[in-house]
């Protein structure tokens, strides 16, 4: 039976139908606003669990369906939605966290003015990006992909009257859209290459899966790293992660949802959903592989230095994305998705934790807190279960997908093996710090008036926290369940031991220097400051890459652009101006034509029709 | 070279196959008959309900004939009534859009006191149309004629329907005048036509034109030449427009509306018959098109140019909406004659679907504003653009759906138009007509300059004089011709109003709820009885219109291909016989 996958379609239709509920409601209705589109999430979560859990039952045959949209002359676009095991596990993972990010969202924004169009928001980006899991081609695909794009800048700049908030909304854009150029090319470039113009995932596949069609290496490796760069953009990673710390100035539960759990993973399950075409082209696979490592471990030493709360979750999601981009890279998409799936819990736990701590003390820097674990428990433990997972520490969810990627990094290549253990050691340091400077030790200067938040905050903390402490068992190296069911392939079960002892010696060691540097303070108040001043500088600048795009980029396309002005005001504007005189003139002739009087009129006839018997006979003429 | 039969009279068979044409007369005698005996207060809403209904009657039986008859061709009368699927799309468009239009009477009736009174309002719409129907079925040059007549003379009334208006009069004035040099440059050429063809047949003039060309081909140019300026002045293209902005301008809006959609439509569907029909013949030798053939669609593609480039330009300086919306119709004249221009290649068939298709689009989107322009110009009192500022805070649904419309007329997507504009343009590509493509684009670049000016003063507040592009936007109410005064705001207000912006100001939705126009009433058409106090109230019937033409224009928008499909797969239209 395939009955849940064949009306999957209406996932989608209810958040978009939740948004219009709201956007006809129009800001009157508070209360109303946290229920429909909690509802509406609610309902996309029921019946992605229905469409999971017929994808469970052995042998489930991928269901799609298309239909023709636009037939222009022979060709003809047709889109549709697929369901495969992959996408029906995006779609339970998005729904999940979305419908909770709804709830929580009832608490920490009941207070804000327009907390109906934020609702109205959430549902048009859960519309969205349940869209974009569904798309059975590239080009709906795209569309989605830019309206996430939007829905994320509208979140992002949510607090417009702030002006770093319309500053981050504005740049989380347009540093994506680079990425996303990227991506349309190679999207045209497909188009343009691909038998009969098909865009959708299938043929894609077939095509490329086959290494052959009318692609020759050259191009296939083009268009994978195209398609890269539009990953690169969407899942902040080097050298375009500029825009996701940036991006914490929206609200929480938008972090959480958009920034951590589903929008940013859209470039991973893109290079998922494309996995043929990167298998074709060895050299866009290792470029993935690196550039993961890279900003993996260059994201996990920013966040070491940071002092804002979010931002260290921010650029602790970006060291995680480069851990999913190592695992494609290195050609394991399960390594990949399964840490996309655990990642997006306690990822979305940490992030709402987070908000729940911020909304207590009304404050993000980390050193104005401490000591407020005591004051705010569930917070605290929930905080600390996705932690521990984020940290790789057994059993927790995040610690077998980790696992899983490193099994694979040290089959494959040992240079990215060390360095994956190295962004290990560093995350534990990093989360180490973070909740022993925020919850343990002495109560900062806002800790005081702290108090544990209401219970519709705690409720989706305790069940995500129930979630990032199993969701790993779905994959365990001597079991590879997940493997098996996503992809067809069947991995031996490895149970390599030396990987998983040095998997937790590395978290635990993280754990252990941070405690002894933070929480003992061993070496001071300020413990790497004092030793490494240059390097926690740097750090703490984060490398000073806004700068160098500052001073590289900004800088030199504002020049152009005055350039340009220039350009437009004295030519354009010129040529605008000859232009307006003369269309002035003809203005003058149209209007002595135009006069109201009808005798003209007849006279404009019958000019008009010299005039043509002119240009014809010219034309016969000159030919 | 006479014709043997040139006179075939009426059978009982023939009745039936002209149900629909008949049934719409009788209907509108009976309701001439029926406007005496009802009393007078009464007449005009039960005339319009009952005028709609009569339409809804003849759509459905043409809805009849065309599943019954499968695609099969019915020539009536002589082989003088053709009555084909491509006439019978038409037909439906037509009567479609004539409902839509009564509807939008209804809507206005009420309010505008002059013609409150008058069922000929409604009634003499029947045989307009009556007269557009037969002009998609004429199949000889006779009946053309006289459904053009049929369709012009009751226009003629139409527009000078409110007497105690000076600007109605003189609109229904130039009107006739205009009318008559059309007239008067069609039988001119249709003379011509016939003198070296010696047949009124479509398909006889067809056949016998290769001959003729070899003894009169300067006269079979002069012939086409005189009916194609004819027949531009009626579906107001440039430079044979100008009549059209005052006739719009004079007549009421929803006769306008008329004029735009259904005489423009059923004009252009004739030059469509005309030209495929006659002008489309091989050369001697039978492997290509004649180059005669040739030049006469490249007439065709010239006034196309010229009302595309004609329609925007000029559109650029206009700030009366109803004047605005009618050099928007003689870009439109453009856009519509360029399927008919580019013929048939061996690449591209596709004219007519591309052609139907815009049409429906168009009578959507140009329904649709007009609607939306009547509500609005009836709470500003005077049909300035200006009576739209601020129009998003006081009516936000009926401003969404006027976006809408000007997407579509814009082109853009997600609009009905946007696919259009698409379809034709593939099509020129596709025959090769790249110099036509580029004539396309800039015009339609250009035309997001005004069409956008027009959302920009919806979401203007113009009340509390918060937006500072509000005082450049001057009109010269004596003079009547508006003039945009130097320094008018850049396009970035709009930006920033898209951006989000616009959401800032809560606290002047109420402010501007209640924003009278200061100085209302700067248009002499100002109706009477006009409310003008700058509240936008829609009447159902409008409502309706509005409506439907807004989810079908946005329904299109994303859904193009059923429609499509469906025209590509009904369409029989003749292609030359030989």
């Amino acid at each position: 039976m395939d009955f849940f996958a064949k009306i999957a379609w209406i996932i989608p239709l209810l958040p978009l139908a939740a948004f219009l509920v709201l956007m006809t409601l129009g800001r009157g209705f508070r209360r109303a606003g946290a229920w429909i589109g909690s509802i509406g999430a609610l309902g996309a979560f029921v019946l992605s669990l229905l469409v999971l859990s017929e994808r469970l039952k052995p042998h489930a045959i991928d269901y799609s369906y298309n239909f023709s949209w636009i037939s222009i002359g022979e060709y003809t676009l047709r889109i549709g939605f697929e369901i495969t095991n992959l996408t029906a596990l995006m779609l339970v993972v998005v729904t999940l966290v979305g419908l909770l990010v709804n709830i929580y969202s009832a608490g920490y924004m009941a207070s804000d003015e327009r907390i109906t169009v934020f609702y109205g928001y959430v549902s048009l980006f859960t519309f969205s990006m349940l869209g974009l899991v569904l798309s059975d081609n590239l080009l709906s695909f795209y569309l989605f992909w830019e309206l996430v794009g939007v829905c994320s800048f509208l979140l992002v700049g949510f607090w417009y009257a702030r002006p770093a908030a319309r500053a981050a909304a504005k740049k989380a854009f347009i540093v994506t859209r680079i990425g996303d150029a990227g991506l349309l090319i190679a999207i045209l470039l497909l188009f343009w290459n691909m038998p009969g113009h098909a865009l959708d995932f299938t043929s894609i596949q077939s095509i490329f899966g086959g290494h052959g069609g009318s692609f020759t290496d050259g191009i296939t490796t083009v268009i994978a790293l195209l398609i890269f760069l539009g990953a690169v953009g969407k899942s902040g990673q080097f050298p375009l992660h500029v825009w996701l710390p940036d991006a914490m100035e929206g609200p929480t539960p938008i972090s959480a949802l958009i920034h951590a759990a589903t929008m940013v993973a859209a470039g991973v399950f893109l290079v998922a959903r494309t996995f043929s075409i990167f298998e074709a082209a060895p050299a866009a696979m290792e470029t993935v592989a690196y550039v993961g490592a890279f900003t993996a471990i260059f994201a996990a030493v920013i966040a070491l230095a940071q002092n804002d709360l979010k931002r260290i979750l921010a650029y602790s999601t970006i060291s995680q994305l480069g851990y999913m981009m190592v695992a494609l890279g290195l050609g394991t998409m399960t390594g990949a998705i399964f840490h996309l799936f655990t990642h997006a819990f306690f990822k979305a736990l940490l992030f709402l934790a987070a908000g729940s701590v911020i909304h207590a003390v009304h404050t993000q820097d980390i050193r104005e807190m401490g000591g407020i674990g005591s004051r705010m428990r569930v917070t605290a433990w929930t905080f600390a279960i996705g932690g521990l997972a984020l940290a790789g520490i057994p059993p927790l969810s995040g610690f077998w997908s980790k696992d899983a990627i490193l099994t694979a990094a040290l089959e494959h290549n040992p240079l990215l093996f060390g360095v994956g253990l190295a962004t290990a050691f560093l995350t534990a340091l990093y989360m180490t710090r973070l909740f022993v400077l925020v919850f343990l030790g002495k109560s900062g200067s806002k800790a005081g008036e702290a108090k544990e938040s209401p219970l519709v905050m705690t409720i989706p903390l305790i069940a995500l926290a129930v979630l990032a402490a199993i969701a790993g068992f779905v994959e365990l190296p001597w079991n590879g369940w997940l493997s098996g069911w996503l992809t067809d392939e069947v991995i031996e079960p490895h149970g390599s031991v030396a990987v998983i002892g040095l998997s937790i010696a590395a978290g635990l060691l993280g754990m252990l220097a941070g405690w002894l540097l933070y929480g003992k303070g061993i070496a001071g108040s300020q413990p790497l400051a004092s030793r490494l001043p240059r390097m926690v500088k740097l750090a703490e600048r984060k490398f000073y890459i806004d700068e160098l795009y500052e001073m590289v980029f900004v800088k030199s396309l504002r020049g152009l652009g005055a350039c340009l002005a220039a350009f437009d005001t004295y030519v354009i504007g010129g040529a605008v101006k000859l232009a307006g005189s003369a269309a002035g003139a003809a203005g003058k002739l149209g209007l002595r034509l135009q006069n109201g009087q009808v005798q003209t009129y007849g006279v404009a006839a019958v000019l008009g029709v010299v005039a043509i018997a002119v240009v014809v006979i010219g034309r016969r003429m000159l030919s | 070279m006479p014709e043997q039969t040139l006179f075939q009279p009426l059978t009982w068979s023939d009745l039936l196959v002209m149900a629909p044409e008949l049934a719409l007369g009788a209907w509108f005698v009976l309701l001439v008959v029926l406007e005496l005996l009802l009393p007078r207060k009464a007449s005009p809403s039960w005339i319009g309900g009952l005028t709609l209904t009569g339409l809804l009657g003849a759509f459905v039986l043409v809805l009849l004939r065309m599943i019954e008859s499968h695609g099969e061709v019915i020539s009536l009368l002589g082989d003088s009534y053709r009555i084909d699927d491509f006439a019978s799309l038409l037909k439906l468009v037509f009567l479609a859009a004539t409902a839509l239009i009564v509807l939008l009477g209804l809507g206005t009736v009420q309010q505008d006191g002059v013609i409150a009174d008058k069922g000929e309002y409604f009634y003499l719409l029947l045989p307009a149309v009556i007269g557009a129907m037969t002009m998609a079925s004429s199949q000889n040059l006779v009946t053309l004629y006289i459904g053009l007549e049929l369709l012009s003379i009751t226009s003629y009334v139409l527009v000078g329907l409110r007497r105690k208006s000076s600007l109605s009069a003189e609109a229904a004035f130039k009107y006739v005048v205009t009318g008559g040099i059309s007239s008067a440059f069609i039988l001119f050429g249709m003379s011509y036509l016939y003198g070296v063809t010696g047949s009124v047949q479509l398909a006889g003039i067809n056949a016998a034109l290769p001959g003729a060309l070899e003894q009169y081909e300067a006269l079979v140019y002069a012939g086409f030449l005189m009916m194609i300026v004819g027949f531009a002045i009626k579906i107001a293209a440039a430079p044979f427009h100008a009549w059209s902005l005052d006739v719009y301008q004079g007549s009421p809006t929803p006769i306008a509306a008329f004029l735009a959609v259904v005489s423009k439509g059923a004009a252009l569907a004739v030059v469509f018959r005309l030209m495929f029909a006659t002008a489309l013949f091989a050369n001697s030798d039978r492997t290509a098109v004649s180059g005669v053939s040739d030049e006469l669609f490249f007439i065709v593609l010239l006034v196309a140019a010229a009302s595309m480039l004609y329609g925007t330009l000029a559109a650029l300086r206009q700030l009366n909406v109803k004047r605005l919306l009618a050099l928007s119709g003689v870009a439109n004249a453009g856009y519509f004659l360029v399927p008919i221009g580019i013929a048939f290649t061996v690449g591209h068939l596709n004219n007519i679907s591309e052609f139907l298709f815009y049409l429906i689009a168009y009578l959507l989107m140009t329904i649709g504003a007009f609607a939306v322009h009547t509500a609005v110009s009836r709470a500003a009192g005077h049909d300035e653009m200006k009576g739209y500022a601020g129009m998003y805070y006081r009516s936000p649904w009926t401003a969404i759906a006027m976006i809408l419309f000007v997407l579509s007329l814009a082109g853009l997507p997600v609009s009905a138009g946007f696919f259009g504009k698409l379809f034709i343009l593939l099509g020129a590509e596709r025959a090769q007509a790249y110099w036509i493509v580029v004539i396309m684009v800039l015009s339609s670049v250009i035309s997001y300059y005004f069409y956008f000016g027009l959302i920009r003063q919806m979401f203007m507040r113009s009340s509390n004089g918060l937006s500072p592009g509000a005082d450049s936007l001057d009109f010269d109410a004596e003079e009547g011709y508006p003039s945009r005064t130097p320094g008018s705001p850049s396009p970035l207000a709009l930006k920033e109003a898209e951006a989000g912006q616009i959401e800032t100001a809560a606290a002047a939705e109420q402010a501007s709820t209640e924003a009278a126009e200061p100085e209302a009433g700067a248009s002499p058409s100002a109706p009477v009885s006009g409310l003008a106090d700058g509240v936008i109230r829609i009447p159902w019937p409008t409502g309706i219109v509005i409506g439907v033409c807004a989810l079908l224009t946005l329904g299109l928008g994303i859904m193009p291909g059923p429609l499509m499909e469906l025209i590509q797969q009904v369409f029989s239209f003749p292609l030359p016989s030989h």
